[in-house]
Order: C-alpha cells, then sequence, then structure tokens
C-alpha cells in the first residue's frame, strides 16, 4: 500500500473507508493541474511564454508588419539597424524587421502542418500497430522502418520533387519524414498502456475496440505524444528553415527564415544583420519549442508526477 | 446434472505460446496456465476458488468471460457456448458477468472520473438514455456500495484502495450482471478495510442474487464466505465441493496439505493437526508433469500416478469431487488417449 495517495482510515471499531473522500480537494480537470506543474518549471514556463508570443506574431503577422513584405525602397539598401528599420533592410531596400514577422507566420505555418500531418498519420498508425499487435504491427512498423531508413533530407527532396515547392507542399514533405517518429513513439506508449488493468476492465464490461482505444488507450498515451509534438515543431521549424535555405522550400519573394538566411549569407561581411535577425528567429523558436517539451516530458512522467504533486499513479 | 449451473467449464484450456528470440517470434513451448479445467458454477452461489499464486486462477476467471481466449474445450454461461458468440452475443454477456480487480489502484482509468468510470457500463449498453438518468444510475450504484454519491465527480487518486475498490464494484454491478468473478478482490487492501469490503460482497451477493466466483490463493477466507470450494492446482481444478466438506475433510492430498497449513483456532486440535509439508516446488507449467500433475510433491504417490492423468471422480460428500487415483485410478493414460475408467 505505499504509495498510496490517501492513508486509509485509522483501524478503529467505527473505521469505515466508505463515504467522502478524506482530502477536500475539489476535482479539477488533469490539464489544469499540468499547466499548474509546468508553471512551476520557470525554464518551460518562459519557453512556453516566448512561444506564445512568437505564435501570435506569426497569427497576427500582417497586421504587426510595420510594412510590407516585398516593398522595395531603393534609396533604403542595406540600412543598419536605426530607428526606422529596427532590423535594418535587405539589399532590396526591404524591412527586415517586417520580413522576420511575416516570415513567423510562414515558418510557423508549415512547422505545425507538418506536425499535426504527422501526428494525426504516424499516431493513428502507432496506435493501431500497438494496439493490435501481431500481423498489424508488422506490416505497419515495417513500413515506418522503410520509411525512417531514407536520410530525412532526401525522403523531404523527394516529396517535394514530386509535388513541387510551395508552402503545403513543404509542411507535406516534412510532415512525412516525421511519421515514423510519431508512429514509433505512439506505439511505444500504446503497448504499455494496452496491457493496464483498467483495459481489461473496460473490456470486461463490453466496450468496444474504438472505445477502448479514444477512451482509455490514446487519452493515458498521449504524455510522451505531446512531449514529441512539441519537440518535433523544433525540428520542423528547422527543416522548413534548411529547406528554404536550400531553395526547396518557401519560395522568393515570400519570406521564411530559411530562406532570408540564404539571402542574407551573400552579404554577412557588409550587412550581417540581414542574417542574424532571421537566424536568431529561427534559434529563438527552435530552442523555446526544446525548452517546452523538456518541461512536458517532467511534468507528463508519472512517476515525476506522483512526486510532485503526490498524488495519482 | 440436475442442478442449476450458470457458467461451465468442461476441458478448458489457455496455452500461453513461450517466445523466444523477440524479432524471429520462434515458439520455443507452451505455458500451460489453464490446462483441462472441469467446472460447474451454479446458480446464485458463491464459489471459492483457491490455489497457490501461479496455479491460473486469474487465467481461468478470465477465459470464463472470454477475456483471454480459450485455446480448448468449452464454457457455456447460462446455455450458451461462450467460445462461438459473436461480437452482439459476447457483449451482453459481458453486461450479464463482471469482475472485480485485485487491484484497485490499477483498475480504474486514472483520467477518468468515478461517474465515467461507473456509468461506462449504462453508456456501453445504452442502459440509461441521457445525462440525468445516467447520472442518478451512478448515484444509485455508489450508494449501493456505500460511497457517497457527491464523490462522482472525483478522480480515483483522491481516493483509498477500499473506496477505489467499492468503485470498482460499482462499475462491476452497473450492468446488472448475474455472475461476478472477484479476482483477490480483497488480498491487496489493508487489513482493516479487508473485512468491509468482504461484507459489501457478501451484501450484494445476497440482495442481487448473484453468482459469484470468489478467487483466493488463501483457503482459510474462503471457507466462511463460499458455499463451494474448488481447488486449482497447476492449471487444474483437483478438488471441488462443498465448502464444509473441502475445508474440513479433503479428499484430494494437495488440499489435505493447503489445509494442514493453516492454523486451527483451537489450543488442542491445533496440537494434535498433522502437518503435511510438501517437498519440492510447484513445477513450471510449462513443464507440467506427467500423469497426476501433484506427483512430484504428493507424500502419497504410487505406481499409477505417473501414468494415468486422475480425473474428478465423487468421493466423500455428497457433491464432493477430488482427481486422486488413492480414491480408485480414474482418469487418461499418459500414452493412449483412452480413459481407464469411465467418470461416474
Ligand atoms: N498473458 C499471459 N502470457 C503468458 N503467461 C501468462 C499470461 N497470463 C498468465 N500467465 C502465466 O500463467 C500462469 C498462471 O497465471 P495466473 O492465472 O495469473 O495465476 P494466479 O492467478 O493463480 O496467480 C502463470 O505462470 C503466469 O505467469
Ligand atoms: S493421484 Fe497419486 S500423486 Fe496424485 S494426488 Fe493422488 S496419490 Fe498423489
Ligand atoms: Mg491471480
Amino acid at each position: 500500500m505505499t504509495g498510496a495517495p490517501l492513508p486509509e482510515p485509522a483501524p478503529s471499531p467505527t473505521a469505515t473507508d466508505a463515504g467522502v473522500p478524506s482530502t477536500q480537494r475539489a476535482a479539477r480537470p488533469r490539464w489544469r493541474e499540468t499547466l499548474g506543474l509546468l508553471a512551476r518549471n520557470p525554464t518551460a514556463a518562459a519557453a512556453g511564454l516566448v512561444l506564445l508570443a512568437i505564435v501570435l506574431i506569426a497569427v497576427f503577422d500582417e497586421t504587426l508588419a510595420p510594412s510590407g513584405p516585398n516593398e522595395i525602397s531603393v534609396e533604403d539598401r542595406l540600412q543598419a539597424p536605426s530607428l526606422a528599420h529596427p532590423f535594418g533592410t535587405d539589399d532590396l531596400g526591404r524591412d527586415i524587421l517586417s520580413r522576420v514577422v511575416l516570415g513567423a507566420g510562414v515558418s510557423l505555418r508549415v512547422g505545425f502542418l507538418a506536425v499535426a500531418f504527422a501526428l494525426v498519420v504516424g499516431s493513428l498508425i502507432g496506435l493501431l500497430a500497438g494496439f493490435y499487435g501481431r500481423w498489424v504491427d508488422d506490416v505497419l512498423m515495417r513500413f515506418m522502418d522503410v520509411l525512417f531508413a531514407f536520410p530525412a533530407v532526401l525522403l523531404a527532396i523527394a516529396v517535394l520533387a514530386v509535388r513541387g515547392p510551395g508552402a503545403g507542399n513543404t509542411a507535406l514533405a516534412i510532415g512525412v519524414v516525421y511519421v515514423p517518429v510519431f508512429a514509433r513513439v505512439t506505439r511505444a506508449s500504446v503497448l504499455g498502456v494496452r496491457e493496464e488493468v483498467y483495459v481489461r476492465a473496460s473490456r470486461s464490461v463490453g466496450a468496444s475496440d474504438f472505445r477502448l482505444l479514444t477512451r482509455h488507450v490514446l487519452p493515458n498515451a498521449a504524455p510522451p505524444i505531446i512531449v514529441q509534438t512539441s519537440i518535433s515543431l523544433a525540428f520542423a521549424v528547422l527543416a522548413e528553415a534548411a529547406l528554404s535555405f536550400l531553395g526547396l522550400g518557401t519560395q522568393p519573394p515570400n519570406p521564411s527564415w530559411g530562406l532570408m538566411l540564404a539571402e542574407g549569407r551573400g552579404f554577412i561581411d557588409i550587412a550581417w544583420w540581414l542574417a542574424f535577425f532571421p537566424g536568431i528567429a529561427i534559434f529563438l523558436t527552435v530552442l523555446c519549442f526544446n525548452l517546452l517539451g523538456d518541461g512536458l516530458r517532467d511534468v507528463l512522467d508519472p512517476r515525476q508526477r506522483t512526486l510532485m504533486a503526490g498524488g495519482g499513479r | 446434472m440436475t442442478e442449476d449451473v450458470l457458467v461451465s467449464a468442461r476441458g478448458l484450456e489457455v496455452h500461453f505460446p513461450i517466445r523466444s528470440g523477440g524479432a524471429l517470434r520462434r515458439t520455443s513451448g507452451v505455458l500451460r496456465a489453464v490446462d483441462g479445467v472441469d467446472l460447474d458454477i451454479l446458480r446464485g452461489e458463491t464459489l471459492g476458488l483457491v490455489g497457490e499464486s501461479g496455479c491460473g486462477k486469474s487465467t481461468l476467471g478470465n477465459a470464463l468471460l472470454r477475456l483471454v481466449p480459450p485455446t480448448g474445450g468449452t464454457v457455456t454461461f447460462d446455455g450458451t457456448d461462450v467460445t462461438s458468440l459473436d461480437r452482439r452475443g459476447l457483449k451482453e454477456m459481458r453486461r450479464r458477468a463482471g469482475m472485480v480487480f485485485q487491484d484497485p489502484f490499477a483498475s480504474l482509468d486514472p483520467r477518468r472520473t468515478v461517474a465515467q468510470t461507473v456509468s461506462e457500463p449504462l453508456e456501453v449498453h445504452g442502459l440509461r438514455s441521457g445525462g440525468r438518468e445516467r447520472a442518478a444510475r451512478v448515484a444509485e450504484l455508489l450508494e449501493l456500495v456505500g460511497l457517497d454519491p457527491a464523490v462522482a465527480g472525483r478522480y480515483p487518486h483522491e481516493f483509498s484502495g477500499g473506496q477505489r475498490q467499492r468503485v470498482g464494484i460499482a462499475r462491476a454491478l452497473a450492468g446488472e450482471p448475474d455472475f461476478l468473478v472477484c479476482d483477490e478482490a480483497i488480498a491487496s487492501l489493508d487489513v482493516s478495510v479487508q473485512a468491509q469490503v468482504l461484507n459489501l460482497l457478501r451484501r450484494l451477493q445476497r440482495q442481487l442474487g448473484l453468482t459469484l466466483l470468489f478467487i483466493s490463493h488463501d483457503l482459510s477466507a474462503v471457507r466462511h464466505i463460499a458455499d463451494r470450494i474448488a481447488v486449482m492446482y497447476l492449471g487444474r481444478v483437483v478438488e471441488v465441493g462443498p465448502a464444509d466438506a473441502v475445508g474440513s475433510d479433503p479428499q484430494m492430498p494437495y488440499t489435505q496439505a493447503l489445509l494442514s497449513a493453516v492454523p486451527v483456532p483451537h489450543p488442542e486440535l491445533e496440537r494434535s493437526r498433522k502437518r503435511i509439508v510438501l517437498r519440492g516446488d510447484v513445477p513450471s507449467p510449462a513443464a507440467v508433469p506427467s500423469g497426476c500433475r501433484f506427483r512430484t510433491r504428493c507424500p502419497y504417490a504410487f505406481e499409477p500416478c505417473p501414468d494415468v492423468d486422475p480425473a474428478l471422480q465423487p468421493v466423500g460428500a455428497p457433491g464432493q469431487l477430488a482427481a486422486c487415483h488413492l480414491h480408485g485410478v480414474v482418469g487418461r493414460p499418459v500414452d493412449s488417449g483412452e480413459p481407464v475408467a469411465a467418470r461416474d
């Protein structure tokens, strides 16, 4: 009975274990508990706040950008950072701050789309493979192994070569690369959860497989998937930058951090700000998604959770 | 057999393949968790199923409800063959048969409230329509198991072991079952709450007219609540009969050994009690001895024991059956498939 969250009532003649739980703690939804614990981890909380700001910038990019992304002003070419242009201007006189802000929209949209695709497809595959095992597992996971065996960039380039460049296809290309990652993480988590007694208990009252999967297995298998989502977002943003840098992702004149990095590379000696600010944006975003992922891992790890909250298993 | 049988197993087998070498998945043997069980559970009775840990009690309980697929033999529930039920038949069978699990910390989904857990059978079987009616039924069930209905919105981690077990019992009862399997349902509870949960189960059994399969590794605990007792050894039911008879005058050496390990609460009787100390360990269910599976530890083993697998035969009190050649060599010879003598 060690590890019991609440002590059994004292064995007195009138002792009863029935009735009201001995704490008066009100029932709280789990996600609020998670947020509360996350807030107590300063690094993860800070990363979360920065990401929130970046996401807000990405969502309201067109309203927030001081000028249009492609407003060319020849006389303002290659201006160093100043009050008028806090991040300076590029070789065409475009305001870099505006392009970084608009680039956030492009980068994050592609990142989120890519991860959403990988999450949905990969988790579904992992869920079915882990839950049903046997040949379902063999077939699905061997397929994932094949996909995983391709070098990531090569796979993404192949998808883009077939479907052509553009934001949507870039997201698809990155998403395909991450499908096996989500499939594996989900499968591993599901393998543990499917053996839980509460899953058998639910089956014993007649619940269908669909119900077991959606009501019991997936919610309990979710924590590592959530952590993986955060970490994959970091990689997806990085991958979008890399593909754009290689000229395969976002196409000019659209602003994308990776593309700006590539364009600024030629001016690194005379105008460092061209590459510096998009580089910082990529760095900050990737770092924060990783830090948030680490924080989530700490909070969502069941054993860690018991230690911190003093309850639950 | 004219008695009213609710659940019946005939030659029931659950063999697990033993896999070695991970990826290749070669089967290198079989683990005979349940190995030819014949058992009838009568309507309205409490049948105690006892045996040492690992002898296959849980697997048998699960196989009766088809929570573990049997690899051989048959199970009938209220006259229908459970092993050949279709999806709908199986679902209805699972409404009519519930299970209470050993570990109340593992058997409740930590992410679901008490109300969600208890109402799951209602939703699955469409037993009450509408949220309000279901909530009322959940409250009724919580009261039935001695919990305050106000706890419906709480999560399992807010409860003690005994309270959680009551939630588990409420869930098992939600579908208004006829049959309840209690798999060591009080074994992992604190001693102070074991009696309370046991009394609750007895009360519910009477009040709802349940048929109870009460699984326990403790013969002395089962004697007081069971009408009949079945003793299991290495995947087989080796003795079954009225609780008084099996509990005081067992006919199978294994049961006698189990019983002699139970202290008698009377000094003189205790002194005169003859102890049967078993030699050796329980063999692995992956290497079941030939003939009588108990022969490697039996103090009375004699010539036919390695050669003939003993069948249950009527001995001792009315309704008592034991599988032992001391009462006459009855059973299946090891090499030929022909039974030595017909069963009663
Ligand atoms: N799913 C399974 N796969 C393989 N072996 C199992 C499985 N379930 C139980 N066993 C084995 O079957 C035997 C009987 O187990 P069990 O029915 O749990 O015994 P009991 O409940 O009497 O302690 C044990 O040796 C156990 O290791
Ligand atoms: S059949 Fe033989 S070995 Fe088995 S219990 Fe009886 S005497 Fe012992
Ligand atoms: Mg068991």
